[in-house]
């Protein structure tokens, strides 16, 4: 090939130029691993991660709180609650906190803390952008939060139709802080998938082919590339309605030849790859706990994995199954409303190999399998609900109704909520280094689906007879007084789960010190990184592993006798690494992800008050470029001179890394 | 233990899909039920809907059953442990059959739901057709129905000409004769809004800058309520309208009475000082055929305008308030109707006398009634400071002769 040049690999270690190690002198490296430097500094995919899980959780606090004032303004016809400028301010910033702020970004705490231990890798392919990532969210979620006491939350729904987003239609700032913060987010989700695609793509370990990745990082490799390709089409709509809001461009108004739709189309193109995003983390996290306990291989693996890709890649040719009601035509309806229904079949073919895997295992309903089930269970309902609005003549009685609130809510809530809340209980463990209570866990599940159901079960109805959506008030002699009221009953309900939860949180970790250490391996579990030491240490791995199988270190584990039967290896504690090797190098922390990520909230902020605070935003953000790119690649006592992205791994430890594998010629593995 | 826990829930959720299917068939007062359908169109998509709920119930029962049979036949005990700390350990012993998966198993489940939304697919695309068109004759009656924020306002073609004015315009209710397919434009002075009387039809989105075709049909006799449904601001959710579905000789009757205009009164007739109020205060917003005369800058009267013919460069207004609030409901046939300010208020009350006080509260003071942004030219302004008792008695009294 003439269009890339590389010359041939250099392995042995040369000495690198004296330069390397200090070009300026003065633009050092953070030191020290404990203290709170540490986790503003970190560029430990296993803290960022931690920081991503810890702010959705804030977040989902905050979101649903917002749920419950909504619930509480339609508990009563002609409630007064709030009046409606705020219940619209509450219901769009409630969607919004809920889709971009807790469910996001609690799939990128799994993705961060889980892909490079489940792919035997010592971190991210690009750690400090990994940091930028993670505080640019953060940045992007207050700037848009700190909207209520400047001027005004967004008031347009969280999908934000023009031209009703317009400057004359909506004249406060709330729409700028919601179009400006979304961008903010937007270019964490795009950099953090840029990162873990890379982090997958490279840096799997010797012998992990693609078959033989868990299906948990399979998902998450197609949520990563669905970002990718989502996300600037949203950002260019964003763009374009920063323009005309701030700049007095017509691209929205109506008046000069626009065509609203155009929003329509923009919003979709992402907005429809946007719930698989959401969805597909919480399929891999249950496709990795039912395993577990039902003590069998995942039922079809090859086709998990290709159902999974095909959700992902059909999900880009239905956008406008969102808008049967607005007029485009019967050919495109149609063709819409077809390929929309097909959806279903891997959808189904993933639930199927769930049951099936399930069938003949030895069930074992721990909390992460409660919840792992309960999905399975609630969000087949949601997704039958979707195919009836896939048939479009009904959804032109449907949308915008209830119906359809009850159908996100059954999808994104018993589908994507109920699947990252299984997936903390399972991997707690390896994560902090003692398990959640199981008392606790079930109580947290059983109130969790009663009051879901509560909640959302009675929205079919009220939706069916006719409630339309984002109503502040209903008037009694409609039908609705009823199930309304249920419906707030049960959000309370959900109020005292998630309080459930977090007392569990509490009380685990004070008890902690009294009960046996979890080990490596709690569940016996099936990938990589029950392989290594709970908590993970800061390597991750002693030795990069060579893996030949799928399943990997399961098979280290069990094997097979002459008759066929299984039998054990050898435990977890004797194969599992202990974490206990020492002078691994690894990336160094850095001070300028969260300075550069500090400049784009300022820079929005000028855009919306005063240019000035724009302009010190990018002497910031520039600032922090520059300081990036001069920032020696470690810390200049570590005693190393290679890049920080990890290039040497391999040539440096070479074969010291291979874990022996003697023990195990003896005995053919499994499958 | 846990199945103790479990029935609660799974009865809750059993008894909530019976009554499901219990009040899906009920009839009951639920003026916007889907599911109780008073015209073809709306009768189409439930005969299309119902058995699509149908095998979706059977979905849902098979998934549901199989994962209680799967915990009822494959569960095992959590093991005795006091600290209840380390759960789902199992003996080495304990293996079930290491079942990889089944190339037949997983061509059959992919190729049975493939079938079946098939099948479900030809059903959808035949109603979907059925539905797209329109049987009217094309000179039969025809309505371009325009969405304003927080109302809707209704102009009637008696001819089906919807290319030349109007024969005259009201808001909130359309009337039309039942058993006859009216043909309608739906469209926007300002966002997006959505038209839908659900017991007649499903929803068309009102695109400001578009004219789309949709029909209603009643085949009963009877006021079938809607609901805007498309978030348009501040007071969607008081954006309602009413279409009342009456005998042909009855609609007859009644556009004739529509198309007649207000009188102009002099100073010797009764309710001259309403009027005089009404000329000095609101036919800025507001018309009334024969008495008050809109024009825009280029002195063409907005009620003699295609909507949109507003928008064309050579004729553009000049004020973007008018855009908003310079075209109000008219109110030539108050009267005539029985809701008001997007059907939110009843004009009548029980005993068929005009509910006078709210009226008068409407008038002196909209935005305190229903959410309006004046300030920024949406909705109705407050009179409050502005009108005196005498005047607002006056005012009222006028609209109450507007028959
Ligand atoms: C996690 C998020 C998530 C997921 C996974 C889905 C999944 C699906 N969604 Fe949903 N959807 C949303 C989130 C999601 N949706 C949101 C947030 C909105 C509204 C946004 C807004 O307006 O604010 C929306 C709106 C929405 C609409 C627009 C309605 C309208 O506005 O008018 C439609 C229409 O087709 C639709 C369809 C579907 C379908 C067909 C699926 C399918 O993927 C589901 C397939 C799953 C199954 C079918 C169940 C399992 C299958 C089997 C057991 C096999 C057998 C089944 C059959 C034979 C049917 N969705
Ligand atoms: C991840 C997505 C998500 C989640 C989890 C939820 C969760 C909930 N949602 Fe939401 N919802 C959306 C996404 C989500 N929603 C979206 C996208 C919309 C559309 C917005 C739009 O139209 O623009 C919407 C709209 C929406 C509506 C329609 C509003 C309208 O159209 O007028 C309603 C109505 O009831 C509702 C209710 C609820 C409720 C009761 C919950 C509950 O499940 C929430 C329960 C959570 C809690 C109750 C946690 C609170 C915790 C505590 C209070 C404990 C305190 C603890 C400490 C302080 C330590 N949601
Ligand atoms: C700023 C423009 C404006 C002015 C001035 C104005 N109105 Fe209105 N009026 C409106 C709008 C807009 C509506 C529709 C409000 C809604 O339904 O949300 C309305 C609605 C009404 C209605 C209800 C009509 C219906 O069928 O819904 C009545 C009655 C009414 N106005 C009377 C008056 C009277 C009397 C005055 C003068 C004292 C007046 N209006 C002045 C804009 C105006
Ligand atoms: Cu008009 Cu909502
Ligand atoms: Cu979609």
């Amino acid at each position: 090939m003439a269009i890339t040049e590389e010359p041939p690999l250099e392995l042995t270690t040369g000495s690198a130029p004296a330069i390397a190690d200090r070009p300026l002198g003065v633009l050092t490296r953070p030191q020290g691993s404990v203290g709170w430097r540490s986790w503003l500094f970190t560029v430990d995919h296993k803290r960022i991660g931690i920081m991503y899980g810890a702010a959705a959780l804030v977040f989902f606090v905050i979101g649903g709180i917002e749920a419950l004032f909504i619930r509480l303004q339609l508990a009563q016809p002609n409630g007064t609650v709030l009046g409606a400028d705020l219940y619209n301010q509450v219901f769009t910033m409630h969607g919004v906190t809920m889709i971009f702020l807790v469910a996001m970004p609690l799939g990128a705490a799994f993705a961060n803390y889980l892909i490079p231990i489940q792919i035997g890798a010592r971190d991210v392919a690009f750690p400090r952008l990994n940091a930028f990532s993670f505080w640019c969210f953060l940045g992007g979620a207050i700037f848009i939060n700190t909207s209520w006491v400047l001027g005004g939350a967004p008031d347009g729904g969280w999908f934000a139709y023009a031209p009703n987003t317009g400057v004359l239609f909506s004249p406060t700032n709330g729409l700028d802080f919601f179009a400006i913060g979304l961008q903010i987010t937007g270019i964490a989700s795009l950099v953090s998938a840029i990162n873990l695609i890379v982090t997958v793509v490279n840096l799997r370990a010797p012998g992990m082919t693609w078959f033989k990745m868990p299906v948990f990082t399979w998902m998450m490799l197609v949520v990563q590339v669905l970002l990718l390709f989502a996300i600037p089409v949203i950002t260019v709509a964003l763009v374009l309605l920063i323009f005309d809001r701030l700049y007095d461009a017509n691209f929205f108004n109506v008046a000069e030849g626009a065509d609203p739709l155009l929003w329509e189309h923009l919003f979709w193109i992402f907005g429809h790859p946007e719930v698989y995003i959401l969805i597909l983390p919480a399929f891999g996290v249950i496709s990795e706990i039912i395993p577990v306990f039902s003590r069998k291989p995942i039922f079809g693996y090859p086709f998990m994995v290709f159902s999974g890709i095909a959700i992902g890649f059909m999900g880009w040719g239905v956008w406008a199954h969102h808008m049967f009601a607005s007029g485009i035509g019967p050919i495109s309806v149609a063709a819409f409303s077809i390929s929309t229904m097909f959806i279903a079949v891997p959808t189904g073919v993933k639930i199927l190999n769930w049951l099936a895997t399930m069938y003949g295992g030895r069930l074992r309903f721990t909390t992460p399998m409660l919840f792992a089930v309960g999905v399975v269970s609630m969000f087949t309902i949601g997704g039958l609900s979707g195919v009836t609005h896939a048939v479009s003549p009904a959804d032109t009685q449907q949308t915008d109704t209830y119906y359809i609130v009850a159908h996100f809510h059954y999808v994104i809530f018993g589908g994507v909520i109920l699947g990252l809340f299984g997936g903390m209980y399972f991997w707690w463990p390896k994560v902090f280094g003692h398990m959640l209570n199981e008392k606790w866990g079930k109580l947290n599940f059983w109130t969790m689906l009663i009051g879901f159901n509560l909640t959302f079960g009675p929205m079919h109805l009220l939706g069916l007879q006719g409630m339309s959506r984002r109503i502040q008030t209903y008037s009694s002699g409609q039908g609705f007084d009823f199930w309304n009221l249920v419906s707030t009953i049960g959000s309370f309900v959900i109020a005292l789960s998630v309080l459930i939860f977090v007392m569990n949180i509490w009380l685990s970790k004070r008890n902690a010190p009294n009960l046996p250490p979890p080990g490596p391996d709690p569940w016996d579990g099936r990938s990589l990184e029950w392989s290594t030491a709970s908590p993970t240490p800061e390597h991750n791995f002693d030795y990069v592993p060579d893996i030949e199988s799928l399943d990997d270190f399961w098979h280290r584990k069990w094997g097979e006798d002459e008759n066929g039967r299984i039998v054990r290896l050898a435990s977890a504690a004797e194969i599992a690494q202990d974490g206990s090797r020492t002078g691994v190098h690894l990336p160094s922390p850095s001070y300028w992800p969260i300075v550069a990520a500090t400049g784009l909230p300022l820079i929005g902020y000028g855009l919306i008050f005063n240019l000035w605070l724009s302009a010190l935003g990018g002497a910031v953000l520039l600032g922090a470029i520059y300081g990036w790119i001069m920032e020696p690649a470690d810390d200049p006592d570590a005693g190393h001179g290679h890049g920080d992205e990890h290039d040497d791994e391999h040539g440096d430890d070479g074969p010291d890394d291979e874990a022996p594998a003697a023990e195990t010629e003896e005995v053919a593995p499994v499958g | 233990m846990s199945a103790a826990r479990r029935r609660p829930g799974w009865a809750r959720l059993g008894i909530l899909v019976a009554a499901l299917a219990l009040l899906a068939t009920a009839c009951g007062d639920k003026p916007l039920d889907t599911m109780d359908p008073a015209g073809p169109e709306a009768q189409s998509i439930k005969d299309l809907i119902v058995p699509i709920f149908i095998i979706a119930g059977i979905v849902f029962v098979l998934v549901q059953g199989a994962v209680i049979a799967l915990w009822w036949k494959f569960r095992v005990d959590e093991p005795e442990d006091p600290a209840d700390e380390r759960p789902g350990t199992y003996a080495d012993d304990e293996f079930p059959d290491q079942v990889h998966g089944n190339l037949n198993l997983e061509i059959a489940w992919t190729i049975i739901p493939t079938v079946l939304l098939a099948v479900i697919s030809v059903f959808t695309l035949i109603t979907l057709f059925d539905l797209d068109g329109v049987d009217a004759a094309d000179d039969d009656l025809r309505i371009t129905v325009v969405g304003q924020q927080w109302w809707w306002e209704f102009q009637y073609h008696l001819d089906g000409n919807t290319d030349t004015p109007p024969d005259f315009v009201t808001a909130n209710e359309m009337v039309i004769p039942v058993d006859q397919q009216v043909p309608l434009l739906i469209t926007s002075r300002d966002v997006i809004h959505s038209f839908w009387i659900p017991r007649l039809n499903g929803k068309q989105d009102a695109v400001p800058g578009s004219e789309f075709e949709w029909v209603v049909e009643a085949s009963e006799i009877g006021d079938f309520a809607g609901q805007c449904t498309e978030f348009c601001g501040l007071s969607h959710g008081y954006m309602r309208m009413f279409t009342n579905a009456v005998e042909p000789a009855e609609f007859e009757a009644w556009a004739a009475e529509q198309v007649q205009s207000a009188p102009l009164l002099d100073e010797a007739d009764e309710g001259f000082e309403g009027q005089q109020v009404f000329l000095a205060n609101c036919a800025s917003c507001h018309i009334i055929t024969g008495v008050t005369s809109h024009v825009d800058a280029d002195g063409d009267n907005l009620a003699d305008v295609d909507t949109w013919d507003v928008y064309d460069g050579a004729n553009k207004i000049v004020d973007p308030a008018i855009l908003t609030a310079g075209v109000a409901p008219n109110l030539t046939h108050l009267m005539s109707r029985n809701t008001y300010a997007g059907s939110f208020f009843d004009l009548y009350d029980d005993d068929g006398n005009v509910n006078r006080a709210e009226l008068e509260e409407w008038v002196f003071n909209a935005p305190e009634q229903k959410p309006n942004n004046p300030e920024n030219r949406q909705g109705m302004t407050s009179f409050v400071g502005v009108l005196t008792a005498e005047q607002l008695d006056d005012v009222v009294d006028y609209l109450e002769t507007l028959e």
